[in-house]
């Protein structure tokens, strides 16, 4: 477990029908890392996610999670790996509480299983700590935007995990929200979470990253620090003809 | 090699393919346009077969003159279900539309059976008992008009969605709805005739089995699940598919009857076991789904 | 989650209980029977609910309740097993055909699925038809009756059979797998990602519906006396198992046993008046819930009636 690196992505290949939305993609994640994944729309992002937590699988390349290859692992499995991750469009089943929502990860994603006391526990401490303290008994439809990511995000974070992917959480968010959402993450980092995010909130991503990776049409293009990557000459041409306005939210 | 036996074989179920792919066709219709697997087709086509049975025996029509007739009463019979049963659900989970249409096939089954009671009807004609003598062959010439007429209507069929204007909007929208709508295509009366005329379809083949089976209330059902086996075999809700997939199972059918001790009784069972073997072994059926 | 125990609860139960208890002696022979068949049904209905909880819907209930039925009579035929043990035997086969079938097709969705499980049913069907010297074929296999006939001991029977349903569905909504089976019915992949593998859970859902179809079959074919292919593996028979929960309303507990008691009401009705077809009403039924009532009858009743039972998920 000595190894510093928790995710390793090398030469990922995907193909839909004739077209390849990932193509030879490699890079890696250190423990302890927030790593931002940007890129225009369309550019391969959430196919990355899919990939990594087993939705799809590769056409080719190694996922290693630990050193552990994690292709052709069925999701459940990659989850109780130990990754976690939200969906892009919030799915929260509707269904159920809050709590019920977040009890259901809690009671499978992790290993070994724990028992239901246990798991209603860690989920009102979860939903404190995501902000869904007062909520939690609230059906996910009568809830707001913000609120439905906090059940996202605290639905992932119930497996424990040890690599945490973020697909958009911050779109539709409100300055105040945003600004809570990055203390947020920043305190998941603190308590030891790795997290890897699919951003387009330019702000948010140049706030928080340590590092950053750049994605278009399938294939890496840049990588290093926010100032890095914001300086490169190919980041910037792919954003080209994409209008970026004053609050620098990168928008289609 | 017992030759004859083998072209015999090979024609009884060309034969018979022709029939199925008629059911089919309705059926493969209605997927096509507004992705809805109608449970209740096959007791479309019991309705078709028992009008030409009435038809014939009150009225004395010939079957085949009757053929046109029944289509066009189970086109009139199609256009309600559709208007106050089908178009409310069209944005549904599938599974309720699952239900639905299976509640709608239930109904009608029970309903023929109160009505007609559960004796096995057949319509035999001065002709029925007739065949072409070639070579090695015997062709039933019952068998053989079924067939050339089911053809008929599936060139009928080809050349409407092709050809005519409603036809050609019906494809247009299996296609993409959105963008039919946005070109001024009248997308719920389109679905409207669609229904209507895979009921015809229904009922023009249902007169077609009422000359080469016999004629009761749960033949829809055991159609149906001939029907189902050919679109899974041949994908769902195209043409050339269930022509593919009506010839597979005629012809397994067939030789399965000719060349399996006691095969006739086993052949009726012939669809079922390609329905679990091709989806256990591919999910998404034979030639792939071309919509989800 | 609900509460499950409240004092108001316990004496209802237990008040029910010592009705039930005393029942036989309250109501004649023929409403006895009448009794039996709906218990039967309330066994069937519940069990089906089970695996709908994973959302599958399973148009095939008849193949298990078949080889239920033909696993009780066949195995008193040749070795005189006891009844009750046959039964036994018809639930535990029943199981593993279960098993191994939802292993084979219980990853296809929704309608593959339901078309899957009404081609096996059939295609058992045909099999029996086909092999007469196994298993008796077109004829029947016939049984002598039950308890000698003591329709009091099969009340009893049946009636301890749908106590240990409903507690074991009563068992399954208080454990986390009403979580997976909910997690998976409502968005699959979803739940797929949160660890949960749909296989094994919708296998186990269909196991122990199948445990309790197949001891129904079982039951019926010591109780009829008399069983045939056409009847037991027959499409009424998949189509009754889901017209009452659906009618009383899914994922329940009480619904399935409302829907069947009405169902049932309706049904008698109907047999006096028409001796074929009285299945009408299923059709009716199912497109009017769908059209009308997607909820059941529970979806009606959800203001008034609940707070005496505690909170019910919409």
């Amino acid at each position: 477990m000595g190894n510093i690196f928790l995710l390793q992505v090398k030469k990922l290949t995907k193909h839909f029908g004739g077209l390849a939305a990932v193509q030879n993609v490699s890079f890696e994640i250190r423990r302890g890392e927030i790593v931002s994944l940007i890129g225009p729309n369309g550019a391969g992002k959430t196919t990355i996610f899919n990939l990594i937590s087993g939705v799809y699988a590769p056409d080719s390349g190694e996922i290693l999670l630990d050193n552990e290859n994690l292709v052709g692992r069925r999701p459940f499995e990659v989850c109780q790996k130990g990754i976690g991750r939200t969906f892009q469009i919030m799915q929260p089943f509707p269904h159920m509480t809050v709590l019920e929502n977040v009890m259901t990860s809690g009671l499978f994603g992790r290993v070994p299983k724990i028992s239901m006391r246990q798991a209603k526990e860690e989920t009102m401490e979860l939903c404190q700590l995501v902000g869904l303290g007062d909520k939690q008994k609230a059906f996910p439809r009568n809830l707001t935007v913000a609120d439905q990511k906090r059940i996202e995000i605290a639905r992932a974070l119930a497996v424990k995990p040890k690599l945490l992917l973020l697909d958009e959480v911050m779109s539709g968010l409100t300055p105040t929200e945003t600004g809570e959402a990055i203390k947020l993450v920043r305190r998941l980092r603190e308590n030891g979470t790795t997290i890897f995010l699919i951003e387009h909130v330019m702000k948010v991503v140049m706030n928080i990253s340590d590092r950053v990776i750049v994605l278009h049409h399938g294939e890496k293009i840049s990588e290093g620090t926010s100032t890095e990557v914001a300086n490169d000459p190919k980041v910037i041409e792919a954003y080209l003809g994409e209008h970026v306005d004053e609050s620098g939210e990168a928008s289609c | 090699m017992d030759w004859p036996s083998l072209f015999q074989s090979i024609a009884n179920g060309i034969l018979i393919a022709g029939l199925y792919a008629a059911v089919t066709l309705g059926l493969t219709l209605v997927l096509g346009v507004m992705g809805i697997v109608n449970f209740a087709h096959g007791e479309l086509v019991m309705l078709g077969a028992y009008s030409t049975f009435w038809l014939f025996t009150l009225l004395g029509i010939d079957p085949m003159l009757s053929i046109a007739m029944s289509g066009l009463i189970l086109f009139f019979i199609g256009l309600p279900i559709y208007r106050f049963t089908i178009r409310p659900i069209l944005k549904d989970p599938p599974l309720n539309q699952l239900l639905l249409t299976l509640g709608i096939s239930i109904f009608l089954q029970n309903l023929a059976m109160i009505l007609w009671k559960t004796d096995s009807r057949s319509v035999i004609t001065s002709y029925s008992g007739m065949s072409l003598h070639l070579e090695m062959v015997h062709i039933g010439l019952t068998r053989l008009i079924t067939f050339l007429i089911a053809v008929v209507l599936t060139v009928f069929l080809v050349f409407f969605l092709h050809k005519a204007r409603p036809g050609r909007a019906m494809r247009a929208v299996s296609e993409n709805n959105t963008a039919s709508w946005l070109i001024g295509i009248n997308v719920q009366k389109t679905y409207l005739l669609a229904f209507g005329v895979a009921s015809g379809l229904a009922g023009a083949s249902g007169a077609l089995v009422s000359t080469i089976m016999y004629t009761f209330p749960m033949v829809g059902f055991k159609l149906s699940l001939k029907a189902f086996c050919i679109l899974i075999l041949g994908g769902l809700g195209n043409i050339p598919g269930a022509l593919f997939g009506s010839l597979i199972l005629g012809l397994t059918e067939s030789f399965v009857g000719t060349y399996v001790p006691e095969g006739s009784g086993w052949a009726e069972g012939i669809s079922f076991i390609l329905i679990m073997v091709i989806l256990i072994i591919k999910p998404t059926g034979l030639a792939g789904t071309r919509r989800e | 989650m609900n509460r499950s125990f409240s004092w108001k609860t316990v004496i209802l139960l237990i008040t029910l209980a010592i009705f039930m208890i005393f029942y036989p002696k309250l109501v004649d022979s023929y409403f006895l029977h009448l009794t039996v068949a709906a218990f039967l049904a309330m066994i069937m209905a519940s069990s089906w609910d089970i695996l709908a909880r994973t959302g599958q819907v399973s148009v095939g209930q008849a193949g298990l309740f078949g080889i239920g039925a033909y696993t009780a009579a066949l195995l008193y035929q040749k070795v005189h097993l006891p009844p009750v043990l046959g039964m036994l035997a018809g639930a535990i086969f029943a199981m593993i055909v279960a098993v191994f079938l939802g292993y084979l097709t219980l990853r296809l969705r929704g309608i593959y699925f339901a078309i899957t499980t009404i081609a096996f049913a059939e295609a058992l069907s045909v099999i029996w038809l086909m092999t007469p010297g196994v298993t008796g074929g077109a004829m029947g296999v016939s049984t002598p009756p039950l308890f000698n006939g003591n329709r009091e001991h099969a009340y009893y029977l049946i009636l301890v059979i749908l106590a240990l349903a409903i507690f074991v569905v009563w068992l399954i909504e208080k454990s986390r797998l009403n979580f997976a089976f909910t997690a998976i019915r409502e968005n699959e992949e979803v739940a797929n990602v949160m660890g949960i593998n749909p296989t094994r859970y919708k296998v186990l859902a269909f196991m122990i519906s199948a445990f309790f179809t197949g001891f129904a079959g079982g039951f019926y074919s010591h109780y009829n006396t008399y069983i045939i292919p056409y009847e037991v593996f027959g499409l009424g028979i998949s189509i009754a198992c889901l017209v009452m929960p659906i009618f009383g309303g899914l994922y329940t507990i009480a619904g399935p046993i409302i829907g069947t008691i009405l169902i049932k009401a309706i049904e008698e009705y109907l047999r006096v008046t028409f001796s074929y077809g009285h299945q009408i009403a299923y059709g009716l039924i199912l497109v009017a819930v769908v059209l009308f009532m997607p909820e059941g009858l529970l979806g009606l009743w959800k203001g008034r009636i609940l707070p005496f039972f505690g909170r019910v998920r919409q």
